[in-house]
């Protein structure tokens, strides 16, 4: 077999993922989005009555502001996720010594317990009467909080849920950086604030990079953590796809809606990518 | 528990830890969509063995019973004791709506053998042909059942089904932090509820709680009876705090004072917890009957009418109730009913109330109105 046979040989096992766990139930949300409904049957599809009216009643006007929402509340995990995950980041590959992995690790073990009981724990700290709310009232700040069912909530807990994905692969980068750069822009008369933000982050932005995205992306997709921790106003629009297909039986409408929030997403991506241009990656 | 290792997993999960209920459960099996994907093999591979192997339509099943039933909504030892007796393994699964309920049966086999669905969602799967008729020669007990139930509009003659227990929706509350009369369902404009208070993630119950409190038909197809209703519902978001049918625990610890409710649901917390109280509403509710059935294609049918068989011993369905605190289809195990479940007005409504108190009328295709109404509420 020659060389370059056996090479792209390896990218076969992947291949055959993509094609049948991604491609392949992607077509068949994009039939699913132009299929008719029925009260006993979810889908009804037929190539003669292609059911082009899913997609304009999925850009109603109606769902605007809960589109909006989710973006917001993605946007604003994902620079929380940057805030809290930098300096994180930085200071165990930098100043984390042979304890390095250990922290890693520590990072990595929210993981062992499912997202769901963790938001459930999350749901116990907030609500009326929870872990919060006695606190305050120990040290003289009133009982009885309640802060389920608010914007705080809901970002906070997309923040928790995502921030790993920033931590690692800003890590990563941070850890291949080449030190002697910070080095040399203090030698060459920088300060810290200014080598960090014209030496260290452009030095790491591919790991930002995929932070951004490893964190934006499924937070605005996102329906079980607004579903736990929200409430009436905070409703995501991961929540009204998720809807269509456990409530109210309108699969065709919740494919039509998936579509148009993956292009979105795509378009968003590629923009951004676009923006911080490719030598980032 | 008295057998606990032959108890499947998720119902160890559903008793010992009320929290991780009927919602959330659900949740977790749409993340573990690979089990779902094992069991739907598992499902098909049996069925595919039986066929081949199976000669005639007697052919033994395997002693396994995969039961879908709504969250707390059994007595604790009514499977351990199925079990023993019978030998057959229940996995016990739960949902927490009729509309889960059927969106989960329209996409497919889903491998269960056992649904309790509420008698308008029952009419609906009927429509649909999801269901298979029973055996009643395989249910000698079914002489047990109440007269109301035996011959019932939504099934008459029990072709598909057999009660499982009966209730009304009404409203929950706490009568400590809830200040002014809960007579009805404008009990949640009260300012003492305010951001306190929860109505049901099912869009008929909604909606069937503006449509009595505007006293309009609570099964009405009139488009502009049902932006009503949706306006008023939509309103009404601006002072509650969630839609959900998980209100138990939240009613339960204070974190909601008053919630649109299943009566049963509320006298079960009233064990924990004596301050909340239960209402029929003065302008009307829905009252309803969760009924047994079987689905198409159900890997082991015959186990599942033993286990309706099992249901209508007189101690059996005594125990359920005593339990659950809804009213019971069986007459026989009346005697062994709790007097104070049996006497209260509220499980077991006079006549007089019960006119009020209509049945969920399957509409037909007119349903899609409201979800596509329920889906804008949702949203606003």
């Amino acid at each position: 077999m020659p060389d370059w046979v056996s090479g792209h040989a390896l990218l076969l096992p992947t291949t055959i993922v993509f094609l049948f766990l991604l491609i392949i139930p992607l077509l068949v949300v994009l039939q699913y989005s132009v299929a008719h409904r029925s009260i006993y049957k979810p889908i009804v599809f037929s190539w003669s009555h292609l059911h082009l009216a899913n997609y304009t009643q999925a850009l109603n006007a109606e769902f605007l502001p809960t589109f909006i929402r989710s973006i917001a509340y993605a946007l604003t995990a994902t620079f929380l996720c940057v805030l809290l995950g930098f300096p994180l980041a930085y200071w165990i590959a930098r100043f984390g010594g042979r304890l390095r992995l250990f922290y890693i690790v520590l990072v990595i073990i929210p993981f062992l317990t499912s997202y769901l009981i963790r938001i459930y724990a999350w749901q116990f700290i907030l609500q009326n009467n929870g872990l919060l709310s006695n606190l305050m009232d120990h040290v003289g700040l009133g009982a009885n909080h309640d802060f389920t069912n608010t914007h705080f909530a809901v970002i906070l807990g997309l923040t928790y849920g995502f921030l790993p994905f920033m931590i690692l692969p800003l890590y990563a980068s941070i850890d291949r950086m080449d030190k002697s750069l910070v080095e040399a822009s203090y030698d060459l008369g920088h300060g810290k604030a200014s080598t960090l933000f014209r030496v260290t982050i452009p030095a790491v932005s591919p790991g930002l990079v995929a932070g951004i995205l490893l964190v934006f992306i499924p937070a605005v997709g996102d329906f079980v953590t607004a579903d736990l921790l929200g409430g009436v106003r905070t409703q995501m629009f991961g929540q009204i796809v998720d809807g269509q297909f456990l409530e109210s039986n309108n699969w065709p409408l919740g494919s039509a809606m998936s579509i148009l929030l993956t292009l979105f997403i795509l378009i968003g991506v590629f923009f951004y990518l676009w923006r911080v241009g490719d030598e980032a990656l | 528990m008295s057998d606990p290792d032959r108890v499947s997993l998720a119902f160890i999960w559903d008793t010992a830890s009320p929290r991780f209920n009927r919602r959330s459960f659900v949740k977790t099996m749409a993340f573990a969509s690979a089990a779902g994907f094992v069991a739907a093999c598992g499902g098909s591979s049996n069925k595919s063995s039986g066929s081949s192997s199976g000669t005639t339509s007697t052919a033994t099943e395997a002693k396994v019973l995969n039961f879908y039933n709504w969250t707390d909504y059994i007595a604790p030892d009514t499977i351990p004791n199925f079990q023993k007796e019978t030998g057959i393994k229940v996995t016990y699964d739960n949902y927490s709506s009729n509309d889960e309920l059927f969106a989960k049966l329209t996409a497919g086999a889903t491998g269960y053998d056992l649904i309790v669905p509420t008698d308008a969602t029952l009419v609906k799967m009927k429509h649909g042909n999801l269901l298979q008729t029973i055996d009643h020669s395989l249910i000698p007990n079914i002489t047990n059942l109440d007269d109301r139930f035996r011959n019932t509009a939504f099934d008459p003659g029990n072709q598909y089904s057999i009660p499982w227990q009966w209730g009304t929706t009404g409203i929950g509350y706490d009568k400590t932090k809830v200040q002014g009369t809960v007579d009805d369902w404008n009990a949640f404009k009260l300012p003492s509820v305010n951001q306190k208070s929860s109505y049901l993630d099912e869009a008929r119950d909604a909606f069937a709680m503006a449509l009595f409190a505007l006293h309009l038909d609570p099964n009405t197809t009139n488009d502009s009876d049902l932006d009503q209703a949706k306006s008023y519902l939509i309103d009404l978001k601006k002072t509650i705090k969630k839609i959900t049918s998980d209100y138990q625990d939240p009613l339960k610890s204070g974190a909601l004072i008053l919630c649109q409710a299943y009566s049963g649901d509320v006298f079960t917390i009233q064990t924990d917890n004596k301050n909340i109280e239960y209402v029929i509403p003065k302008s009307g509710a829905f009252s309803w009957v969760d009924n047994m059935a079987i689905p198409k294609g159900a890997p082991h049918p015959k186990n599942a009418m033993m286990f309706m068989n099992y249901m209508l011993e007189p101690k059996v369905g005594a125990a359920l109730t005593n339990s659950v605190n809804y009213g019971s289809p069986n007459k026989a195990a009346f005697p062994y009913i709790d007097k104070s479940i049996t006497s209260n007005p509220l499980i077991y409504p006079p006549a007089a109330v019960l006119a009020k108190l209509p049945f969920q009328k399957d509409i037909g295709e007119a349903e899609q109105k409201y979800d596509d109404r329920w889906t804008d509420v949702k949203a606003a």
